[in-house]
């Protein structure tokens, strides 16, 4: 079938068929439905609201669906051959239809067949609800989107504006996009196959963003390694992954990540390549090299032709939860997912070409990912800052004058209380979004007032769902301060009670919980995973505590697995935590459960000092003067020399354990 | 130096065109407003997608199936009911008729499916040619077209460069009869859909008795009907069937011969071309199909005698 490429050729999975096909079947000639007699009354409009009922063929189905022609084609075949008692089988190609000529399909299955067949380990594992894939698809939050298609777009739109500004280093949408088609040609003659994972480990530069887009444009995955990560976790990583190559700089701050890489290949066995980026490395492919190979490839092809092109439904990412309770979860996304919940996101906050885009967050976490995705669907330039510092922030406002930040509420902090904001313009600023952790009010109503132009938004998103919820440019202060705002386009939440799981009304406190298109399917090979994170009624439990107030906006309020059960007597530690930074002897302060034979949970301080160590008394004496009940003091302190952390700047409360023990 | 062209009167050319189709056997015909298809149909699906100076589109209709065909058992049904090639044929001549009198570029319309989009797509939709012409309505059996005093018909269209005056749609809809609106106020189905061997046909009647919904399950219909599409399947199955005990080649044998697979042997030997709905059993007992005043040949040629007695007397 199709040219006679099987369904793995074509990047079928048996997912993919359980996921589109009833509505891929529903929506193709199989089904007839009509209301009224609109033809025959001219009546257009009447004709239109019946135009999926009258049959959709194959190439209008992959159009709005998010798939390719040949996908639709082979999941319609497969159903109908399950649906209908004698199989059904089409010959294809038999007229050309003005779109592709039969050389081309041969030419695209003789590329595919040398690539060899796709990796379709991830595509398997993202099994979707039919039902919901429909509501997404017809609500239009689900339109195909993929990088490379918005990448193209922008190359012909605006050539010559530029996309990405790194330092000195300018590449304007024409280039950007002639340089991620050569290097993606250099992986695929490296043997990269489709739905393969990469790796990657590099600082906000603009080989990140040009190992992402490649990566994507040969329908592989990628995934992503905190700067840093050393040899442990990215052993870890790397094998869980099952990567098939890697790309990383020669040296990070002393340490030779391609190196490291390098001497664990002997216990990975599905890693075959080894990249350099950021020039060249002596022995190993670079971006550099992939690009020249790809484009003497281009150059030597007798039809230029590539294989099959990246569709909505192809695995985009393969993510890992920043883990603060446990090991990293594997969070495999699709472009649908990803990229629709950007798109949409992009109006809702007021993105424009005009955009210069700042993001502090790294792009190895998702919500520097993001905001590349507003960038990449509006064609807003991307200004680079590879490595965060409160002097090294100011500079890059003052060189590059972003019109849109992304921060961490921790980067914030640092510029606000080292005064590297006095004096500053901010005036270029027409919106900051601030996520990644819990926004205290006092660092967004300190950001805003030095923004004389523009206002701040909060944001809260996770690695299952990239943006969950936001505020919008148009909020009160007191909204965006306060709040994260209501859900993304399409995204629903709600609290429920964590022991009954009843939903409760705005106001009352509760466990977060999200579905929406941007919502991931499931924890990658990991049921037992997936069997804690998902309610009886397909939500998504967050771990989160949080108020959802009668506007819609989301006040978070903790993490349920923070909560402290106290012979039955429930409490979040969370404005306790905050008490007890605030006290001059401490650095900085969690609350974990240590068990109790007598009550089951008391609650446990872990302390880093400032200098010389609190003492238990002294700390809750002064909690009990700032008004803390004495249910809710700490039972035990742990005095630590550091906090465990992620990457991201979380504490890793998981691993906060009483001294021997 | 260039031919000049004789001016030609759009409304003359016209009579002259339905004339000729009427005369060479269609039952009706008339012209499809361009635009409105333009409108209606997808892009890649429009006239001017296959002819790009199309200015007119000429739908007709010929007769469905003599009165005979209705009185044959099912099976037989299934090879005889088709009667869509002399459409085709009269098309075929209309374009050089209107090629050869008026000196306009015209083309007989494939009927072809775009394999490539699909199964049952269309590169052109006839259907809606002859809707938009006035000569066939959307009924309550699928595709099927009706039309008050032919019943059901088979379609062609021509397209030209010749601009033509279009038709209206029908005024009102055949389908469904005043019978069909009883039946289904009884039954909650009308003949067609009570009938249908695959029950591949439901609908609703509003108030007015006048067509409210229309569900079509192609895929069964197909099933029933298409069996020529069944060929990789019975291979398939055959080369799974392996040779059966002590080698006899019983099991393949059968697969391949199995009552289930008989009617799509016969289909492949006498090259019979079925799409869909070629059972015909929903225009067998659909009132208009067969009783339309002009559906029935025989009342058709009783008719044209008392006019000719008539005339004489």
């Amino acid at each position: 079938m199709t040219s006679g490429r099987n369904r793995r050729q074509v990047g079928v999975s048996e997912a993919m068929i359980e996921s589109f096909g009833d509505l891929i079947f529903d929506w193709s000639h199989n089904l007839q439905v009509r209301h009224g007699d609109p033809i025959r009354l001219r009546d257009v409009a009447g004709y239109e609201a019946n135009r999926v009922g009258a049959g959709l063929s194959d190439i209008e189905i992959a159009g709005r669906i998010g798939l390719s022609h040949q996908q639709v084609t082979v999941i319609r075949n497969m159903v109908e051959r399950r649906r209908i008692r004698t199989d059904t089988y089409y010959r294809l190609n038999s007229l050309g239809g003005g779109r592709r000529y039969r050389a081309e399909e041969e030419a695209e299955a003789e590329a595919e067949a040398a690539a060899g067949p796709a990796d379709d380990r991830l595509a398997e594992s993202i099994r979707l609800d039919p039902a919901r894939v429909r509501g997404f698809v017809e609500g239009g939050f689900w339109a195909g989107d993929t990088l490379a298609g918005w990448l193209d777009g922008h190359a012909r739109a605006r050539p010559d504006q530029v996309a990405v500004q790194d330092g000195e280093r300018a590449l304007t949408w024409r280039e950007l996009a002639t340089r991620v088609r050569d290097i993606a040609g250099g992986l695929r003659a490296l043997g990269l196959r489709p739905g393969e994972v990469v790796a990657v480990q590099l600082p906000n530069g603009a080989d990140y963003l040009l190992a992402y887009l490649a990566i994507a444009a040969v329908r592989a995955v990628m995934t992503t390694i905190y700067l840093p990560y050393r040899q442990r976790e990215m052993q870890a990583l790397l094998a869980h992954s099952r990567a098939a190559a890697f790309i990383g700089l020669a040296d990070l701050k002393g340490f030779d990540p391609l190196d490291t890489v390098a001497g664990l290949q002997g216990g990975l066995p599905h890693l075959r390549h080894v990249i350099a980026a950021g020039g060249a490395s002596p022995g190993r492919p670079s971006l550099d090299s992939l690009a020249e190979d790809g484009a003497a490839a281009r150059a030597q092809g007798s039809r230029g032709i590539e294989p099959g092109q990246p569709v909505g439904a192809d695995p985009l990412l393969l993510l890992y939860t920043s883990g603060t309770t446990a090991e990293p979860k594997a969070v495999p996304l699709t472009a649908h997912m990803m990229l629709g919940n950007a798109r949409l996101g992009a109006a809702e906050h007021g993105f424009t070409a005009q955009e210069r885009v700042l993001s502090l967050a790294p792009f190895g976490h998702l919500f520097g990912l993001y905001s590349f995705h507003l960038a990449l669907y509006t064609g807003a330039t991307n200004v680079l800052l590879p490595e965060f510092s409160p002097p090294g922030f100011v500079a890059a406002i003052a060189a590059q004058r972003p019109t849109a930040l992304f921060a961490a509420p921790a980067h914030i902090a640092a510029c606000l209380g080292g005064g590297f904001l006095e004096g500053q313009d901010l005036s270029c600023l027409r919106l900051a979004i601030l996520s990644g952790a819990q926004v205290s009010p006092a660092i967004a109503e300190g950001l805003a007032a030095r923004m004389t132009a523009g206002s701040v938004s909060q944001l809260w998103g996770m690695t299952e769902m990239q943006a969950g919820t936001y505020t919008r440019p148009g909020d009160p202060l007191a909204i965006a301060a306060a709040t994260a705002g209501r859900p993304s386009p399409g995204g629903e939440i709600r609290t429920v009670d964590p022991d009954s799981g009843a939903v409760l009304p705005a106001g009352a406190e509760g466990e977060l919980q999200f579905r929406g298109p941007g919502l991931f399917a499931g924890y990658h090979d990991n049921p037992a995973a997936n069997e804690a994170a998902f309610s009886a009624d397909g939500w998504f439990r967050t771990g989160d505590l949080a108020v959802i107030d009668t506007g819609g906006n989301l006040c978070l309020t903790g993490r349920s697995k923070d909560i402290i059960n106290r012979g039955g007597v429930k409490f979040n530690p969370l404005d306790v935590e905050r008490l007890l930074d605030a006290h001059p002897k401490v650095a900085q302060a969690a609350i974990a459960p240590v068990p109790d034979p007598v009550l089951g949970e008391r609650a446990c301080a872990y302390v880093v000092p400032a200098g010389e160590p609190p003492t238990l008394e002294e700390l809750c004496a002064w909690l009990t003067a700032q008004g803390i009940a004495r249910t809710r003091l700490p039972e035990r302190l742990e005095i630590l020399a550091e906090m465990p952390m992620t990457a991201t700047r979380k504490i890793i409360k998981g691993r906060l354990k009483p001294a021997g023990t | 130096m260039a031919r000049a062209k004789t001016p030609v009167d759009p409304g003359a050319a016209k009579e002259a065109i339905l004339g000729y189709c009427l005369k060479k056997g269609a039952l009706a015909a008339g012209v499809a407003d361009l635009e409105a298809i333009n409108r209606i149909a997808p892009p890649g699906h429009r006239p001017a997608d296959l002819m790009p100076r199309v200015k007119s589109v000429i739908s007709l209709g010929v007769g469905g199936q003599t009165q005979g065909a209705w009185t044959l058992p099912a099976k037989a049904m299934a090879y005889f009911g088709s009667t869509e090639t002399r459409a085709y044929g009269i098309a075929y001549g209309l374009s050089f008729m209107i090629e050869n009198r008026y000196k306009a570029r015209s083309v007989y319309c494939p009927p072809d499916l775009d394999n490539e989009e699909g199964p049952r797509v269309p590169l052109q939709s006839l259907k809606l040619h002859a809707e938009l012409a006035g000569i066939g309505a959307r009924s309550l059996a699928g595709d099927i077209l009706l039309h008050p005093e032919f019943g059901y018909m088979y379609f062609a269209s021509v397209f030209t460069e010749l601009e033509l005056p279009p038709d209206e749609p029908m005024a009102e809809n055949p389908c469904p009869a005043p019978s069909c609106v009883e039946l289904y106020r009884k039954q909650g189905r009308t003949p067609c859909m009570k009938f249908c061997p695959a029950q591949c046909l439901s609908g609703s009647i509003d108030a007015a008795g006048r067509q409210e919904s229309m569900t079509y399950e192609m895929s069964k219909c197909a099933e029933l009907s298409e069996q020529y599409e069944a060929l990789p399947h019975i291979l398939a199955n055959a080369m799974a069937a392996g040779d059966g005990p002590a080698g006899s080649g019983r099991a393949r044998e059968d697969v391949l011969f199995d009552p289930d697979h008989s009617m799509f042997w016969y289909k492949m030997s006498v090259g019979s071309g079925g799409l869909l709905g070629q059972c015909f059993e929903c225009m067998r007992v659909c009132p208009i199909a067969t009783q339309a005043p002009l559906a029935d040949p025989i009342r058709r040629a009783e008719a044209r005698d008392a006019a000719a007695e008539d005339g004489a007397t």
